[in-house]
């Protein structure tokens, strides 16, 4: 008989302060286990190798005797050294081994990016921000940072083609100036769509075009880009207008489901993190009050965080503008908010304690206030933001004319025109109705109605499957352009030259245009030197045109000083929105539609280092799940991963689910731009949720009654949230305001540590870094940077999904608190560079070890993948690689490889190296200039692409170094300082500065 | 025969005879230098290190102008070459040779003498910066008529320097030594 063992009882559960996941926030077993655990139960499986072929001992040893002797042949052979190919001509600038720096720009939507393009032997392989550029710094976005894999794009078109066959690019001029030059005899319309018009010179083109053929029509289409903005400037400004926040002007900042802190916007990031980065608990900083449905980035930096349903944002704005007007501050004329009852709308769960906080705040801030609304927001929510604005005079914020963007609305008209056929010929540039627009079949059977169809891009795409004329253009980085932002001009110069048989957009426009009869310059760079010579280049100046514009080009912008005036505000149209707000429900479950963080609006779903990078909140790559809030997802019976059908309107979809801490109850958020169909790394990732979309130009991203069901069975997530879990106390450390006051009187003092082994001796430098959790908003620009620099593998979905990602540098997000509404913690994880690593006294070859300058060195070469140091990681941030992700990549792939880094094959262990080539290289400099090292002179690639300048590296030994200033500082810690193994990198904690009860304010 | 008798006459001479010829074999064929010394392949145009270097004594850096700069000190450019040697010998076939590559604007492969494997990140900046002739590594150049590898470029070289640099570091020179570090080689 069977002894019955009675079950232990259980520990009452304690739920931990910070949590990462649901299970570990409920201590499941599953959850611990996982923390102890070196790799993810699938990370070790050996299942997906090919099974073992009929094979006996006998013959494996004769194959490999065989193999021995051939070995012993082929290392016999003395030609094996290969060649040296040298330049025939060198040109001038490139010293083979050095790396030259170009200022360029690159566009996203209306945003130009300044930056610096790394080319090595005339191959871009890394980009920074410019420096020289006043907002940026020197900073720039994760996309940006990753377009580079853009240009080496394998897929890329690479010569013009026309009904499946390659063409010359003459032929090709000659049908495409033959089809423009029947319509204007004919005096049908030509209809030309392109993404938005930044380029003021691309702009001068366009209306060179139109003059020279009248029936010309124009639509900017950015399909991700928020038609409720637009429509919402319109009805208050009667023009589009572009929102630049001014945050280091900001005291309170109020975001009504806006992510302006996402990482697109590195000047926002840099004013944030500039303005949370306290030394002192008294110092100024700001308040951060997010209402939003999804949690965002920005949200989860929130100071006070309400999740609001995204249908009842405008009606929430109407009733702040109401209470602010109570208290004083004065309508804009023509406002009227009568119809707007006082205190918090019906719906809305905000305590009134909380509202009158926020309201205080705003109502003291005034001016140093700022209200800022997301583009997915309906256009009701964004005329009360800019009333808001308007009341409070904010001065945190500059609103620009913008150019006019066509809204859903435009493209469901023209597509109507073709289906009628109203248009001679469609051009598309750089845009992909067929698969972005709602009603993509329509939208096709529609241009299918049009005689010719030319389609402009860098790979084909669901719109190229469409055209007859397929011109391959040029990639930014092999382009000329100009972008004028206000006061500044920003040019874009090619880094290198065209790598296929392809041309500039402009380019073909400005061959149609000679087709056409019209006089203009030979190339785009011609035409843009023209007018840059007109426009520009200031009369009557001392220095040659030639000089002006090549110190442009090598500064990369100029600065014109020519402001434009800011748009008036009109209130005609309020009570009508508020009335409108006030009635807006959004039904038992709605969506909202986001851009997705790696793919935006798809373009960049071919993208392998942005697909790989977790999604800052949600840290799922590869894929768009459906988040659901945790209430709803019981009510509904789903769990992480579960299959579910999402309908909308007779759409639906099915997609897994993926419960979100902080998703307000009765919201589910679908990113966009997954789901293509083209693409060797896009094709079959997700799911397309552009048909989900709403032809309202109100609100497109909005959609309300909405259904979700279990659709029976689950799907394997590629969400690295739950993985690397470490397991020690106080991992992260969040303080209040008035909590980082009683620390910084008193500070906790941990029990000395005890250490069996010798100090370590640094004789020269001991490099070093602090992070600063309190600046670092989790915008993952760090990821991208060091994947860049380092030359990190991509593995794909099933890799990650087993836990096989090879990121040197991670971004944890911790959890605090409800789950309805969580605090969040973003801490990037790197290797800590211990001075008692454990990781090296467990290496049997001394692969990895320590060097006297305080770096914990591996050895690839050395490495025979033991993973016995990855086991002994308390951090857990030392990669395998388990399968061989790099031998494959041949041109153009490879290029984009930083030859300063060895690329590494299976079977190697790798990890942060504090990009050492970066240190080697700094010291080589001052040795050859005879100096010594100055403090900011190396910096690794992380803290270069952080945008709020959250990482600071630096010499340790240099007591006068801003890293050894800030490592004393009152909110330094250590993680897992209680193990002992004495890390080198310092975190700061982070800081919230929640409105504090009865009203008192630490502004 | 006795089984031990076999064992003992036969068997056991034999396989430790085996044995040790195996091990000699081995150790032979793979001994750091036994190929990488006296290596001089062919090349695409006869250069001579001797005539230039030597006998006419130009500069190193003349030519590898990017030793003092770069990581590697590079090979020039046909375009150097041709800086004088659009006037001068252009009777001899291997400068007509020249020529005609260069005005076809197609490269002269070279055949690589002196080569280090991938994992280790050599840099000529700080070597030539320090003093460090460029014979210390690459031999006598400037008496070779055809460019022949006097090193074996093994780690054990740069260690040997490194540890003790005083036999190739200019006598005045304050350098004490090298960097012995993993990470200073290798990334």
């Amino acid at each position: 008989m069977k002894t019955q063992i009675p079950p232990s009882p259980e520990p009452p559960v304690e739920i931990p302060r910070y949590w990462r996941t649901l299970g570990e926030r409920e201590e499941t077993p599953e959850a611990r286990k996982a923390a102890h655990d070196e790799f993810l139960p699938g990370a070790v499986d050996v299942a997906d190798l090919p099974a073992p072929s009929e094979f006996s001992r006998r013959g494996f040893l004769g194959l490999m005797g065989g193999a021995a002797a051939l070995a012993a042949t082929v290392a016999c052979d003395r030609k094996g050294q290969g060649t040296i190919v040298p330049y025939t001509r060198r040109p001038v600038e490139v010293i083979p081994g050095v790396a030259n720096y170009y200022a360029s720009a690159r566009q996203e939507g209306r945003r130009a990016y300044s930056v610096l393009v790394k080319t090595r032997e005339g191959r871009p392989i890394h980009i920074t921000g410019n420096d020289e550029h006043p907002g940026f710094k020197g900073k720039t976005s994760p996309r940006t940072i990753a377009d580079i894999m853009g240009l080496y794009d394998a897929d890329r078109l690479r010569a013009p083609k026309a009904e499946g066959r390659p063409l010359a690019w003459a032929e090709a001029d000659s049908r495409m100036t033959a089809a423009l030059a029947g319509a204007k005899a004919a005096g049908k319309p030509v209809l030309l769509i392109t993404g938005a018009v930044a380029s003021p010179s691309r702009k001068a083109l366009f209306a060179d075009l139109k003059a020279a053929l009248p029936t010309l029509e124009h639509l900017a289409w950015e399909p991700v880009r928020g038609d409720g903005a637009a429509e919402g400037a319109r009805a208050v400004f009667g023009t589009d207008v572009e929102v630049a926040p001014r945050l280091e002007k900001a005291k309170v900042v109020l975001s009504l489901g806006a992510d302006f802190l996402s990482g697109e916007d590195p000047e926002a990031l840099a004013a944030f993190g500039a303005k949370r980065r306290l030394s002192e608990p008294g110092q100024a900083t700001n308040r951060l009050w997010v209402l939003e449905g999804p949690l965002s980035i920005t949200g989860s930096n929130a100071d006070q965080r309400f999740p609001v349903r995204p249908s009842r944002i405008a009606a929430v704005a109407f009733a702040l503008a109401k209470a602010l007007q109570s208290r004083g501050l004065g309508l804009p004329a023509g406002a009227d908010l009568s119809a707007v009852p006082a205190g918090v709308p019906q719906g809305v769960d905000i305590p009134a304690e909380a509202w009158k906080n926020l309201v205080n705040d705003l109502a003291s801030a005034r001016r140093e206030a700022l209200v800022l609304c997301g583009a997915e927001m309906s256009a009701e929510a964004h005329q009360a933001a800019h009333l808001l604005n308007a009341m409070l005079g904010s001065q945190a914020l500059e609103l620009r004319a913008a150019e006019p963007l066509a809204t859903v609305k435009d493209l469901d008209a023209a597509m109507q025109g073709m289906a009628a056929g109203r248009y001679a010929a469609v051009l598309l540039w750089d845009v992909n109705p067929a698969y972005a627009f709602p009603r993509a079949q329509a939208w096709k059977d529609a241009l299918a109605k049009v005689p010719f169809r030319a389609w402009m891009g860098l790979a084909e795409d669901e719109t190229a499957a469409q055209c007859q004329l397929l011109l391959p253009v040029n990639h930014w980085l092999e382009s000329w352009n100009d972008f004028g932002s206000g006061e500044l001009f920003i040019l874009q110069q090619p880094a290198i030259g065209a790598l296929y048989d392809t041309r500039q957009g402009e380019d073909v426009l400005l061959a149609a245009l000679k087709g056409l009869g019209a006089a203009v310059p030979a190339d785009y760079h011609a035409y843009l030197k023209a007018r840059w010579q007109k426009e520009v280049y200031p009369a009557g100046s001392p220095v040659a045109f030639e000089r002006y514009f090549e110190v442009a080009l090598h500064d990369g912008l100029v600065k014109d000083g020519k402001a434009a005036p800011a748009p008036v505000f009109k209130g005609a149209t309020l009570a009508a929105a508020a009335k409108q707000a006030l009635a807006a429900q959004g039904g038992d479950l709605e969506l909202v539609l986001v851009p997705g963080f790696a793919t935006h609006d798809g373009r960049y779903a071919n993208n392998g280092w942005l697909m790989e990078t977790p999604d800052p909140v949600t840290k799922m790559t590869w894929d768009n799940p459906l988040l659901l809030s945790v209430a709803d997802a019981r009510r509904l019976k789903l769990n992480d991963g579960d299959l579910a059908t999402l309908t909308v309107d007779g759409t639906t979809l099915r997609v897994p689910v993926v419960l979100q801490p902080g998703q307000a109850k009765g919201v589910v958020t679908l990113a966009l731009g997954y789901g293509r169909t083209t693409g060797e790394m896009a094709a079959g990732k997700g799911v397309n949720a552009f048909p989900l979309m709403a032809l309202d130009p109100a609100a497109p991203n909005l959609r309300s009654g909405v259904q979700v069901a279990a659709a029976g069975g689950s799907k394997p997530l590629s969400r690295t949230q739950a993985h690397h879990r470490l397991d020690g106390r106080e991992i992260v450390q969040s303080w209040s305001l008035a909590e980082y006051a009683q620390e910084a009187r008193d500070r906790k003092k941990g029990p000395e540590l005890v250490t069996l082994y010798p100090d370590q001796e640094f004789p020269q430098h001991k490099w070093g870094m602090v992070i600063d959790l309190a600046a670092c908003v989790g915008c993952s620009g760090c990821m991208v940077g060091c994947q860049s620099e380092n030359n990190v593998a991509v593995v794909g979905p099933e890799q990650v999904t087993r836990g096989r990602e090879m990121h040197w540098i991670r971004l944890d997000s911790y959890y605090e608190g409800d789950v309805d509404n969580p605090k969040v913690v973003h801490q990037p994880m790197l290797c800590q560079h211990c001075d008692d690593a454990p990781c090296e006294n467990v290496c049997p070859v001394n692969a990895t070890n320590h060097s006297p300058e305080g770096l914990n060195q591996m050895v690839y070469n050395r490495c025979v993948g033991t993973r016995y140091c990855a086991n002994n990681c308390p951090y857990k941030v030392r990669r395998f690689n388990f399968l061989e992700y790099t031998a494959d990549k041949v041109e153009p792939e490879s290029l984009i490889y930083n030859p300063e880094v060895t690329v590494r094959p299976r079977g190697v262990m790798e990890k942060c190296t504090f990009c050492v080539q970066r240190i080697e290289d700094g010291k080589i400099r001052a040795k050859g200039e005879d100096r010594p090292l100055q403090d900011g002179e190396i910096t690794p690639a992380c803290a270069v692409s952080c945008p709020s300048d959250a990482i600071v590296f630096g010499d340790l030994k240099d007591p006068n170094s801003k890293v050894s200033q800030l490592v004393k500082a009152n909110r330094s810690f250590k993680v897992l300082e209680e193990l002992g193994v004495k890390p080198a990198i310092t975190y700061l904690a982070d800081l919230k500065n929640p409105a504090i009860e009865g009203g008192q304010h630490e502004l | 025969m006795h089984p031990f008798d076999r064992a003992f006459r036969f068997v056991l001479p034999v396989g430790a005879v085996a044995v040790l010829s195996t091990v000699l074999a081995v150790g032979w064929f793979t001994q750091p230098d036994r190929f990488a010394k006296g290596y001089a392949p062919e090349q695409p145009i006869p250069f001579s290190h001797q005539l230039h270097a030597g006998t006419m004594k130009m500069q190193c850096l003349y030519c590898h102008s990017g030793a003092e700069r770069s990581r590697s000190a590079g090979v020039p450019s046909a375009e150097v070459c041709m800086g004088c040697h659009k006037v001068t010998r252009t009777d001899r076939p291997a400068i007509q040779k020249l020529t005609q590559l260069y005005n076809a604007g197609k490269p002269i492969l070279w055949q690589r003498v002196h080569t280090l494997p991938d994992h280790v990140f050599f840099d000529h900046r700080p070597h030539v910066n320090a003093g460090i002739a460029c014979q210390t590594c690459h031999g006598e150049v400037q008496t070779m008529p055809v460019i022949t590898r006097e090193m074996g470029m093994r780690m054990a070289n740069c260690l040997g320097c490194h540890r003790d640099p005083h036999a190739a570091l200019p006598k005045d020179s304050k350098i004490t030594r090298g960097p012995e570090n993993c990470s200073a080689c290798h990334r």
